[in-house]
C-alpha cells in the first residue's frame, strides 16, 4: 500500500496523463520527411470518390439513363422538387461541403510545402504541382455544378469569420486556369505514377473549364435571352460572363484544346483515314473504355493511352459492400436475369441518337428502321448498352439452362402464336429478381468487364474512371472551332473521332456542323458525365434533359408455322419482334425548369454564411 | 482425538472454539453439541500434565491440547499473574481443575460432557448467563393466527429450528442475552432478543425495522439508508435472479425509479439493454458508469455478471455520483458482489432452463393481398389519369389486362388465374403462400443457466467462489446463432490480524458469441421482404431461391454459409488491504490495484453456398416432379477468412485514508483518496481469401492476392483526487460535502484538470421529539436535498455515423488512410481536426431533492424525487454555424458549448402486509424525464420551428444525430379528384402533381407552398419519457409469487418497411390503406417502395409514419415453492427451491407492428425475447 500511495503521488509529477496517440503522426514530422508529406498529397485525390462509379450515376441526371431504384432521391432533381431544403441526391465527387474539404487539404498542402524541411525538391515541387490540380479540379467540380462559389486559397484557423461572398464566375475560371498552369508547369518533366495527376491532366482541366466559360450558360447575354429567370437574377455575374469578348473565349478554349492534342500523346487510333469497320470500331471504343483494367480476349490495353487523368482500382482495396467502392459497376447496373441491379438504365432517347452506319438520323417513321433498330447502327451503341437480343456474357445456369446463347431478354414472346407471352429473364416480370429489373429495356454495358470470368454478381472489376481523355479534349477543340467558325479544322478533328468510331466523315457547317458535334459529343462521351453538363452550358437541358422518359416494349411475335424455341432464344427466322417506344412516368415525371441549370446551395450552407447568394430560381 | 465427530472436522472444531474464546463470543450450542457427540467414545478422565509455572490459560491450553475437553471462559476474569505449577497423571478433571483453581478464585460447571465453563466463585450475571438454557415461544401472525414453518435461529450461529403448525417452538441457546431472528418466506426476518426471558413470542407484523437498518452502498462506502442524503435507488441481487434472462441490463427495467432500459434486439450476445439514468442529460455519450465492486469502467460492463454472484446494486441518481466524478455525470451504477459470510461452507447449485422466442412477429400480407397490392400500385405507377383507375382495377381482376387511353395496353403483375391459386393452395411448387418466419424461425429457442456458488469462513477468512455455466439458441431453426459463457468469481476477504484487512476478488469470465456470416439485420431484411408469392422452402424439403445476393434466410441462419465467431475473456483482478492505524482510533488506510484485461479473439469465416432454382416449367422425367437445379448463390466463390485479435489492460491503483469519528452526538466520517488509472489497447486484423479449399479455416491457407492487414493501439490515462467529508448529528440532521479534482488525457495541457464540488443535506424529521410526539403514524421521514457538479470528459460524438470518441483534439495530428497508385494501396495521410487548444472539461450541475419516509410500521413507503440537471460546457463540435466553404466543418474539434437542461421526478409507493399464511406487498415507481437543449451550434439563419434548440434530444447517434424529429405535419389524404381540385397549397416543392391518395401537410410556414420550411422538430424523441413498474409480491406458506408490470410512455418511432416489387407488406399496411375501391381520408395509397414523395423523396419524414410507442407489459412474473425444510434437514439440505418464470409475457401498445422497445422502424432486427423459464436452487 505504500508503494502504491508512492506511486500515486509521483504520479502527478511526471506527465502521467501525456499520452501520445498510437495510430497518427504530428504535422511537423510529416512535413519534415518527403515520404509522409507524399502521403498526404496522396490523399487528397480521395476526394475522386469512385469517380463516376458509384452506384447512383449522374447519367441518370440526364437523357442518357433513368435509376432503376426509387427512394433514392434522383426523382427529385429530375422532376424539378428540388431546393434548398431538399436538395436530393448528391455525390461526394462534386458535393459543396466534400469539396471544400478538399480544397482545404490542398491549400494545407501547399502552404506546407513552402516550409516543408525535407531536402528533395523535385519532390517538392512535384507535390506542389498535384496540389494545384487538385484544387483546381475540385473548384472545377464546384463551378460546373454550382457557378461561381467563395474562393479559399489558403486553411483557415479555428474562430476566424467564415463568412465569404461567393466570387465571380470570371474570377473562378481565372483561378482555376492558373492554378492548371501552376500545376502544369510543376509537373512538367517528373515522372508520375499510374493514378497521378500529370501536366498533361491540367491541360486537360484546364481546357474544359475554358470551354465551359465560352458556352452559352455562361454568357450572360446568351443566357438570359434564354432564360428568364437567368434573366430576371440579380446576381448574374455569379453565372457567367456579363462583360468580355465571347470571341476571345473561344479563342482560349481553342488555344487549350489544342495544347492538350499537342502534349496529350495523340489518344488512341485517331490517325485513322478511313472509318473502321463496324467490329473494329466497337473493339476500339470498348478497349478505350476498359482503360487497360480488362483481361477480356480482344480487349486493347493500350487504349489506356486515351486517359489523361484517371481513378484507378485495386483488389488491394476493396473495401465496403458492393455499390460503394468503384468496383461492381457490372452487379449495379447488369441485367437482373444475371442477378444484377441494372441501376443506371439507358433511355430509348439516347438510343434514338445513335447515327446510322451511314451517318443518317435513324427515324422511327422509316418503317425499315424501326422494325429493325439495332440493325446498322453506329458501332458506339454496340459497345455502350445492351438491348433486347444482344449478346453478352454467359448466363448463371440458375434455372435449368433457360439462356443457352447468352442473350439479353428485355422483350416478351409469344410461346404459342398469338398465344400467352412469355416475359423474358431480363424483364420487370422475370422469374429472377424482378423488382431489379430495367424498366426501359436497356442495360448499361459500357464500362462494364465483359471478361466471362467475371461475374458481376459476386465478382469485382478494375476497371479505372476516365476523368479527363483525350477526346475530351479533341472535341473542345472541334466545338470551339466550329463556334469560331473555322469549320475545316472542327470537320478534320472531328472526322479523327468518327473513323475511330466506323462512322462516315461529315462536310456540315455551321449549325448543321454543331449539331453533329453535339451528337457526337453526346454518343462518344456517353455515361462519363458529360452529358449533364453539356445540355445546361448549350442550354439545350428544356429539350432534351427535360423530356418524359421513353422506354422500348418489345414483343416477339411467332411467324406463321413457326415453332417457339425452349428454352427461348432471339431467332428473327422464328421471330417478327415489335419494336414501341413507350412514354412512362412512373418512375420520374421529368420536366424542366431553369432553376435546374445550377444545384441550389443548401439552406443550412445560406443560413451558416450570411454573405452567400443563393442560385436563381430557388427560395427555400 | 483420532477420529471426527459428526460432520465438523476436529481440527476445525477445535480451531472454532478457540477462536470464540478469544473474541470473547458466547459458545454456539452447535459446536458444542458436535463435539459432545465425538467425545462419546473416550474416557474422562485421561488428563497428564507436567508444567511449571505456567499462567492459567496455558493451563488450560494444555488441557485442551489433550483432546477432549474445552474451557469456556473471559479472558479478563483469569488472575493476570498468578503462575501454576502442576503435575498429573492419568487424573480426572474434576481433580485437576481443583488442583489448579484452588487459588485462583474461579470455579468452573460442566456445561455438557466436555465443555467447561470457568466463572468466578460470585459469578457476575454474564457468567453466569453461560449455561443451556431452553427458550420457547410461538409466532403468530398480527392477526394472532399461528405461523407454522418459520425459521427460528440464534443469531450468528446455525442453531435453529422452525416453528410447527400450531407456530410453537422450541430452542436450546447458550446465553441468556441471544437473539433470535425469525425468518418466513415472503415476509423476511426479525430479530428479537431474548432479555432473559425464556419464553421469546413473535408477532409477525410488517416490521419496520429491518428495512430501516438497511445498508446502501454508496460512492467508496456504505451508509445506512436513513442517513443517505443522495438519491440512491437499490434492488438485491434475489431480485435481479428472478429475471430469466442471460443479460443481467435486461433485469433492471421497472425495477429502479430513474433508470431507464430500452432493450433494442434480442439476438444473442446482442440483447443487452441501453440503459440510461434519468434519461439523456447530455449530447455525447449518455453512458451511465457501471462500478463492479469499486472497479469503474469494468471492461464488458454489467451485461455479463452473474445475478447469483450480485449481492446488491445501487444506483446513484444525483450529486451521490459526484465521488466517481469523471465519469459518472451520467450516473454510476454499483455492483456489489457477494461475500463469503462467516459460518460453515454452504453450497447452492441454480439450474434455470429456459425457452425464448420472439415477442412480437410482425404480421405480413398474404401472397393474395400482396398480389391485390401490387397490382394496385401498378395501377396507381402506370396510369397517368387517375379517373380510368376504377376501370383498370376491373380490368386487372378479370382479365389481367387493361388497355388504356393514354397509356396503351397495360398487363397486371398478378393475373387473375395465378391470384386463384395463390389463395386456394393448389399448386404449392408454383404459387406458394409463404410465412417467411414462421418457416425461418423455431417456436422455442432453448437457453440453460447452471451456477454453483460455495460460501463460507471464519472471522479470519471468508470466501464465496462461483461457477457460472449459460447456454442461449437462437430463434433460427438450425441456428448458427447462440451464446455461451463460462464464467468464475473468488472473493476472499481475510483478517491479517487486528489492523490489517485484506481482499482479493477474481473474476475469470468467457464470453462466446457466434452467428451465421450474414448479420441479424440482413436477415430479418429479408425476413420482412420475403415476397408470399415466393417459396422459401420447396415442397420436397430443398431450400429455394435466395431473394437477393444469394440471400435465403432457410439457409443464410444456418452454419451453411461459414461462421462468425467472436470470442471475448476477461480476466479482472482486484486486491485490497486495508491498514487501521492503531494509534489514532478511526483512521484506515486503504490501498487498491486492480487489473481488468480482456482479450477478444474474433474469426469470421464465409464459405460460398447453393440454393435450388425451378424455372416453373421443366420437370423431371416423370413429367409432374419440378426440376430443380443447384447453383452457387453466394456473392463469392472462394472462401474468406477474417481474424481479428483485440488486447485491452486497464491498470487501476487507488488509495483512500478514512476517518471516522463519534463524539458524543457528533459523528464525522472523512475521506481522502487519490486514483491512477491507465488503458492500454492494441488489435491486429488479418484477411485472406482464394483458399485452397473450405475444408481448411485457417490463414495460412489463404492465397496471396487480396490478403490484407491492419492493426492498431492506444493509451489512455486519468489521474484524480477526491475527497468527502460528511457530519450527522444524532443520524438527525445530516451534511456531506465531496469534492473531486480530475485529471484527463483528453484535455490540452493547461485545461487538463476540473474541480468539482458537491454538497447534500438531510433531515430526518422523524427523529424531532415534536414530530414523534405529534405524528405517531409515520416512523421515518426524511427530506433531503443535494447539488453537485461532476466532470465529464467525453468528446463524443458522431464519424461515419457511429459514435465516436475523439481524442487528442489539441494536437494537430494526421490519420491514415489509402489511395490507389500504381493499382496498388499507397498509405496515405490526412489532416484529422484542426487542434483546439482550448477546451476543457463537461460540466453536469445535478440537483435533487428527496422526501422518504414510512407510515404504519412500515405497511407503507414512499420516496419522492425531484432532480433538475444542467449540463454545461458540452463539448460539440460548432460545426452548426460553421460554413463548409471553410473547409473545417468536417474536422472541427471540440468547444465548450452546448447548454441543456433535463428535469423530472421519480417515485416509489410501497405496501406491504400478511394475513394468516399470507403475505403481499405493491410497490409502485415511476420516473419522468423531459430534456431540453438550451444552447447548440444552429445555423442562425433557420426557421424557429425547426430548431432544436429549446426541444428535446436524444443520444448522439440515435435519429436525427440525437435532435428531436423534423417532420412534415401530416394533415389527412386527398380522398379523391374533388379534394385535389379544392386544395390551394401548392405541392410543386414536394411532387409534380398530385393524385388520389396523396397525403396532405400542413403549411406551416403559410406561404401556400409545402416544402422543406414545413417541417416542424417535435417535441418529442425516439426515447420514452416516463417509465415505470408495478411489482406485486404474494407469499402463501411455501408459495411465493412476484409479478412485475413495466411500462413506458413518451416515445416515437418511424416506421417505414422496404415494401413494393422488392418486399413484402405489413399486414398493418394493407388494412389501413386508400384503395381505389375505399378511397380512404386518412390513409394514404402504398407506394411501390419509395415511388411516392410521402414515401421516399423530401417528405418521407412526416408525423404520419411516426407512431406513438407507449406500452404496458406484465415484464416479469416468478412462481416458486420452497420445501419445508423440517423435510430437507434430514436429507442434509438447507433450502431447497423450485420455481417457474417468465418474461415478456404480455404486452398492451397501440403500435401493435412490432415490439413497442424496437428501434427500428423497418423491422430488419432480431425481435426481444418472451422467455418461460424453470428453474431450481438447492443449497447444503
Amino acid at each position: 500500500m505504500i508503494v502504491t500511495g508512492v506511486t500515486l503521488l509521483a504520479a502527478c509529477k511526471q506527465d502521467f496523463l501525456n499520452t501520445q496517440p498510437l495510430n497518427q503522426i504530428s504535422a511537423n514530422a510529416t512535413w519534415a520527411d518527403g515520404g509522409l508529406s507524399e502521403a498526404f498529397v496522396t490523399n487528397i485525390y480521395n476526394g475522386l470518390g469512385n469517380g463516376g462509379f458509384d452506384e447512383q450515376q449522374l447519367s441518370s441526371l440526364s437523357d442518357e439513363a433513368v435509376f432503376v431504384h426509387p427512394g433514392r432521391g434522383i426523382n427529385t432533381i429530375n422532376e424539378g422538387t428540388l431546393s434548398p431544403s431538399n436538395l436530393g441526391w448528391q455525390s461526394g465527387t462534386y458535393e459543396w461541403g466534400s469539396m471544400y474539404s478538399q480544397i482545404r487539404a490542398t491549400n494545407v498542402a501547399l502552404e506546407n510545402l513552402r516550409t516543408a524541411t525535407f531536402d528533395d525538391t523535385v519532390l517538392n515541387h512535384r507535390l506542389a504541382g498535384e496540389a494545384h490540380f487538385l484544387r483546381a479540379y475540385y473548384y472545377h467540380q464546384l463551378v460546373r455544378y454550382y457557378g461561381g462559389v467563395p474562393i479559399v486559397d489558403h486553411s483557415y484557423g479555428l474562430n476566424q469569420d467564415y463568412s465569404i461572398a461567393r466570387s465571380s464566375f470570371s474570377d473562378c475560371v481565372n483561378f482555376i486556369t492558373a492554378d492548371c498552369d501552376s500545376a502544369a508547369s510543376l509537373l512538367t518533366g517528373k515522372s508520375l505514377a499510374k493514378g497521378r495527376a500529370t501536366a498533361v491532366s491540367a491541360l486537360a482541366l484546364k481546357s474544359r473549364i475554358l470551354l465551359y466559360a465560352a458556352s452559352d450558360l455562361h454568357d450572360i447575354t446568351t443566357a438570359k435571352s434564354k432564360s428568364t429567370v437567368i434573366s430576371s437574377y440579380a446576381n448574374p455575374e455569379l453565372l457567367g460572363y456579363t462583360t468580355g469578348d465571347r470571341v476571345a473565349r473561344w479563342q482560349a478554349a481553342k488555344d487549350a484544346a489544342y495544347a492538350v492534342i499537342q502534349a496529350g500523346g495523340g489518344g488512341y487510333k485517331l490517325g485513322l483515314s478511313a472509318p473502321a469497320t463496324s467490329a473494329d470500331a466497337q473493339n476500339s471504343y470498348l478497349s478505350i473504355a476498359m482503360g487497360g483494367g480488362s483481361n477480356a480476349p480482344g480487349v486493347d490495353k493500350a487504349a489506356s493511352a486515351e486517359l489523361l487523368f484517371e481513378r484507378d482500382f485495386s483488389s488491394q482495396l476493396v473495401s465496403g459492400g458492393p455499390g460503394t467502392d468503384g468496383t461492381s459497376v457490372g452487379l449495379d447496373n447488369g441485367p437482373n436475369g444475371y442477378h444484377n441491379w441494372a441501376g443506371n438504365a439507358p433511355l430509348q432517347q439516347l438510343v434514338d441518337d445513335y447515327e446510322m452506319m451511314d451517318g443518317t438520323k435513324f427515324d422511327w417513321t422509316n418503317s425499315a428502321e424501326a422494325a429493325a433498330p439495332y440493325k446498322n447502327r453506329d458501332p458506339r451503341m454496340y459497345a455502350t448498352l445492351l438491348f433486347d437480343g444482344a449478346g453478352w456474357k454467359p448466363r448463371s445456369k440458375i434455372t435449368s439452362n433457360p439462356d443457352p446463347v447468352n442473350q439479353i431478354q428485355s422483350g416478351q414472346y409469344e410461346t404459342t402464336p398469338g398465344g400467352a407471352l412469355l416475359a423474358g429473364l431480363d424483364t420487370r416480370q422475370s422469374p429472377v429478381e424482378n423488382w431489379n429489373a430495367s424498366w426501359t429495356g436497356y442495360y448499361m454495358r459500357k464500362f462494364i468487364d465483359p471478361d466471362p470470368n467475371i461475374v458481376d454478381n459476386n465478382t469485382r472489376q478494375y476497371i479505372p474512371w476516365p476523368f479527363l481523355r483525350y477526346t475530351e479534349a479533341v472535341l473542345n477543340y472541334v466545338e470551339a472551332c466550329n463556334e469560331l467558325g473555322q469549320d475545316v479544322e472542327a470537320q478534320t478533328w472531328l472526322n479523327k473521332i468518327r473513323f475511330r468510331a466506323g462512322m462516315p466523315a461529315t462536310t456540315e457547317t455551321g449549325d448543321a456542323l454543331r449539331q453533329r458535334i453535339r451528337n457526337e459529343r453526346r454518343v462518344e462521351l456517353a455515361y462519363e458525365e458529360h452529358r449533364y453538363h453539356d445540355a445546361r452550358r448549350w442550354m439545350i437541358a428544356s429539350a432534351t434533359l427535360g423530356r418524359k422518359i421513353v422506354f422500348i416494349n418489345v414483343v416477339g411475335n411467332l411467324k406463321s408455322g413457326a415453332l417457339a424455341p425452349s428454352p427461348y432464344k432471339h431467332d428473327e427466322t422464328l421471330y417478327t419482334y415489335h419494336y414501341t417506344p413507350v412514354q412512362d412516368n412512373s418512375l420520374e415525371n421529368r420536366t424542366w425548369l431553369d432553376k435546374m441549370y445550377f444545384r441550389p446551395i443548401s439552406r443550412d450552407e445560406v443560413n451558416k454564411n450570411a454573405k452567400l447568394i443563393q442560385n436563381p430560381g430557388y427560395t427555400n | 482425538m483420532k477420529k471426527s465427530g459428526c460432520g465438523v472436522s476436529e481440527d476445525t472444531g477445535r480451531l472454532i472454539i478457540k477462536r470464540l474464546l478469544m473474541t470473547k463470543l458466547a459458545v454456539l450450542l452447535g459446536f458444542a453439541l458436535s463435539i459432545q457427540s465425538f467425545a462419546n467414545g473416550y474416557g474422562q478422565g485421561n488428563i497428564n500434565l507436567r508444567l511449571e509455572k505456567t499462567p492459567l490459560k496455558k493451563v488450560f491450553r494444555a488441557i485442551e491440547d489433550q483432546g477432549f475437553f474445552r474451557f469456556v471462559y473471559k479472558d479478563e476474569i483469569l488472575p493476570k499473574d498468578q503462575r501454576i505449577s502442576i503435575k498429573v497423571k492419568h487424573e480426572t478433571v474434576e481433580n485437576v481443575l481443583a488442583e489448579i483453581l484452588g487459588n485462583t478464585g474461579l470455579s468452573y460447571y460442566k456445561l455438557s460432557e466436555n465443555l467447561i465453563v470457568i466463572t468466578r466463585e460470585r459469578p457476575d450475571e454474564d457468567a453466569r448467563a453461560l449455561v443451556a438454557i431452553k427458550v420457547t415461544g410461538k409466532v403468530t401472525n398480527d392477526k394472532d393466527e399461528p405461523l407454522g414453518g418459520v425459521s427460528v435461529q440464534e443469531k450468528g450461529t446455525n442453531n435453529g429450528t422452525t416453528t410447527k403448525e400450531d407456530g410453537t417452538y422450541s430452542l436450546e441457546v447458550t446465553n441468556p442475552k441471544a437473539t433470535l431472528v425469525f425468518s418466513y418466506v415472503g415476509l423476511g426476518s426479525r430479530e428479537l432478543a431474548m432479555n432473559g426471558k425464556n419464553v421469546v413470542d413473535m408477532k409477525f407484523t410488517a416490521s419496520l425495522e429491518n428495512s430501516l437498518k438497511d445498508i446502501v452502498v454508496v460512492g467508496y462506502g456504505t451508509q445506512k439508508k436513513v442517513t443517505v442524503t443522495g438519491a440512491v435507488a437499490t434492488v438485491k441481487g434475489s431480485e435481479l435472479e428472478k429475471s430469466p434472462t442471460v443479460n443481467l441490463t435486461n433485469s433492471l427495467v421497472g425495477r429502479l425509479p430513474g433508470v431507464y432500459a430500452v432493450q433494442a434486439s434480442g439476438e444473442p450476445g446482442y440483447d443487452g439493454s441501453t440503459i440510461r439514468i434519468r434519461g439523456t442529460n447530455t449530447l455525447g455519450n449518455t453512458s451511465a458508469l457501471v462500478v463492479v465492486d469499486g472497479i469503474p469502467d469494468i471492461a464488458g460492463g454489467l451485461e455479463r455478471i452473474n445475478p447469483a454472484d450480485i449481492e446488491s446494486m445501487s444506483v446513484l441518481k444525483d450529486a451521490s455520483a459526484a465521488i466517481y466524478g469523471s465519469r459518472a455525470a451520467n450516473g454510476v451504477i454499483l455492483v456489489t458482489t457477494k461475500h463469503g459470510k462467516t459460518g460453515k461452507p454452504q453450497l447452492s447449485y441454480t439450474f434455470n432452463h429456459g425457452w425464448a422466442q420472439p415477442d412480437r412477429i410482425p404480421k405480413m400480407a398474404t401472397a393474395t393481398e400482396y398480389a391485390a397490392i401490387n397490382n394496385a400500385t401498378y395501377i396507381y405507377d402506370h396510369i397517368s389519369d387517375p379517373s380510368e383507375w376504377s376501370a383498370a382495377l376491373t380490368a386487372f381482376n378479370q382479365t389481367g389486362t387493361y388497355i388504356s387511353p393514354a397509356n396503351g395496353t397495360q398487363t397486371a403483375p398478378f393475373q387473375p388465374a395465378d391470384v386463384k391459386k395463390y389463395a386456394d393452395g393448389s399448386d404449392p411448387w408454383g404459387h406458394p403462400n409463404t410465412d417467411w418466419f414462421k418457416t425461418t424461425l423455431k417456436t422455442w429457442a432453448p437457453q440453460v443457466q447452471h451456477t454453483l456458488q460455495i460460501n463460507g469462513g471464519s472471522d479470519n477468512i471468508r470466501y464465496l467462489a462461483s461457477l457460472g455455466y449459460q447456454d442461449q439458441d437462437g430463434y433460427y431453426k438450425n441456428s448458427a446463432t447462440g451464446y455461451k459463457q463460462y464464467d468464475m468469481r473468488l472473493n476472499l476477504d481475510a483478517k491479517v490480524n487486528k489492523w490489517i484487512n485484506t481482499g482479493i476478488n477474481l473474476t475469470a469470465r468467457e464470453e462466446y458469441r457466434f452467428f451465421p456470416t450474414q448479420t441479424a439485420g440482413s436477415i430479418f431484411r429479408m425476413l420482412m421482404r420475403g415476397r408470399p408469392t415466393d417459396p422459401e422452402v420447396w415442397p420436397n424439403g430443398l431450400p429455394g431461391p435466395d431473394i437477393e445476393n444469394g440471400q435465403n434466410p432457410i439457409v443464410i441462419t444456418t452454419s451453411q454459409t461459414g461462421y462468425d465467431k467472436d470470442k471475448r475473456d476477461y480476466f479482472q483482478v482486484n486486491g485490497r488491504v486495508e491498514v487501521l492505524v492503531p494509534w489514532v482510533p478511526g483512521l484506515k488506510l486503504t490501498g487498491m490495484a486492480t487489473a481488468d484485461k480482456e482479450n477478444r479473439i474474433e474469426k469470421v469465416w464465409q464459405t460460398p453456398w447453393t440454393l435450388y432454382f425451378w424455372d416453373h416449367k421443366t420437370y423431371e422425367a416423370d413429367g409432374k416432379t419440378p426440376l430443380l437445379t443447384k447453383s452457387v448463390r453466394s456473392t463469392f466463390t472462394s472462401p474468406q477468412l477474417s481474424e481479428t485479435n483485440y488486447n485491452y489492460l486497464n491498470i487501476l491503483l487507488s488509495g483512500f485514508i478514512n476517518y471516522d469519528k463519534t463524539l458524543g452526538n457528533h459523528t464525522i466520517n472523512l475521506l481522502a483518496a487519490v486514483t491512477k488509472e491507465t488503458d492500454k489497447e492494441d488489435d491486429f486484423n488479418a484477411y485472406r481469401t482464394n483458399f485452397i479449399s473450405p475444408a481448411v479455416d485457417q490463414l495460412f491457407a489463404g492465397g496471396a492476392p487480396q490478403q490484407n492487414v491492419g492493426g492498431s493501439a492506444y493509451e489512455r490515462a486519468k489521474l484524480s483526487y477526491f475527497g468527502r467529508a460528511a457530519y450527522n448529528y444524532k443520524e438527525k440532521y445530516l451534511a456531506e460535502f465531496t469534492w473531486r479534482v480530475d485529471g484527463s488525457y483528453l484535455f490540452p495541457q493547461q485545461h487538463r484538470w476540473g474541480f468539482f464540488p458537491s454538497v447534500s443535506a438531510g433531515w430526518r424529521i422523524s427523529e424531532e421529539e415534536f414530530f414523534k410526539k405529534s405524528v405517531t403514524f409515520v416512523n421515518y421521514l426524511k427530506l433531503r436535498g443535494s447539488w453537485g457538479q461532476m466532470g465529464n470528459d467525453q468528446v463524443y460524438y458522431l464519424k461515419n455515423g457511429t459514435p465516436t470518441l475523439y481524442e487528442y483534439q489539441y494536437l494537430s495530428t494526421y490519420g491514415f488512410s489509402n489511395y490507389v497508385i500504381n493499382n496498388q494501396a499507397a498509405t496515405t495521410l490526412y489532416e484529422t481536426v484542426v487542434p483546439n487548444l482550448n477546451f476543457t472539461w463537461e460540466v453536469a450541475n445535478n440537483t435533487d431533492v428527496g422526501l422518504e419516509g414510512q407510515l404504519l410500521n412500515g405497511k407503507i413507503n414512499f420516496e419522492f424525487d425531484y432532480f433538475y440537471n444542467r449540463r454545461t460546457h458540452i463539448l460539440w463540435q460548432p460545426s452548426g454555424s460553421t460554413p463548409a466553404s471553410s473547409g473545417i466543418s468536417a474536422i472541427l474539434p471540440p468547444e465548450n458549448i452546448g447548454k441543456t437542461e433535463n428535469k423530472g421526478y421519480e417515485f416509489t409507493l410501497g405496501y406491504t402486509n400478511h394475513s394468516g399464511p399470507w403475505s403481499y406487498s405493491i410497490s409502485v415507481n415511476g420516473g419522468y424525464a423531459k430534456n431540453k437543449i438550451l444552447f447548440f451550434d444552429e445555423a442562425p439563419g433557420a426557421p424557429k420551428w425547426q430548431l432544436a434548440t429549446g426541444h428535446p434530444f436524444g443520444a448522439s447517434g440515435s435519429p436525427n444525430n440525437g435532435a428531436a424529429f423534423l417532420a412534415y405535419q401530416y394533415d389527412g389524404v386527398f380522398r379523391d379528384a374533388k379534394d385535389i381540385t379544392d386544395n390551394k397549397v401548392d405541392y410543386t416543392g414536394v411532387t409534380p402533381g398530385l393524385k388520389p391518395g396523396d397525403m396532405k401537410f400542413k403549411d406551416v410556414n403559410g406561404d401556400g407552398k409545402i416544402d422543406g420550411n414545413d417541417q416542424v422538430r417535435l417535441n418529442k424523441t425516439q426515447d420514452p419519457t416516463f417509465t415505470g413498474g408495478v411489482n406485486i409480491r404474494v407469499g402463501y406458506k411455501d408459495l411465493d409469487l412476484s409479478i412485475l408490470f413495466q411500462g413506458a410512455t413518451g416515445g416515437l418511432l418511424y416506421i417505414g418497411t422496404e415494401s413494393g416489387d422488392i418486399g413484402n407488406y405489413l399486414q398493418y399496411s394493407y388494412d389501413h390503406q386508400w384503395t381505389i375501391d375505399h378511397p380512404s381520408s386518412t390513409d394514404p395509397r402504398l407506394a411501390n417502395r419509395g415511388n411516392t414523395y410521402y414515401t421516399g423523396g423530401g417528405a418521407r419524414n412526416n408525423t404520419y409514419f411516426l407512431r406513438n410507442s407507449d406500452y404496458l407489459r406484465l415484464k416479469n412474473i416468478e412462481l416458486g415453492y420452497n420445501l419445508s425444510p423440517s423435510l430437507l434437514k434430514r436429507a442434509g439440505i438447507s433450502q431447497f427451491r423450485i420455481y417457474a418464470s417468465g418474461l415478456n409475457l404480455i404486452t398492451w401498445d397501440k403500435m401493435k407492428i412490432w415490439d413497442p422497445e424496437s428501434t427500428s422502424g423497418s423491422g430488419q432486427y432480431y425481435p426481444q425475447s418472451r422467455i418461460l423459464n424453470l428453474g431450481a436452487r438447492v443449497t447444503f
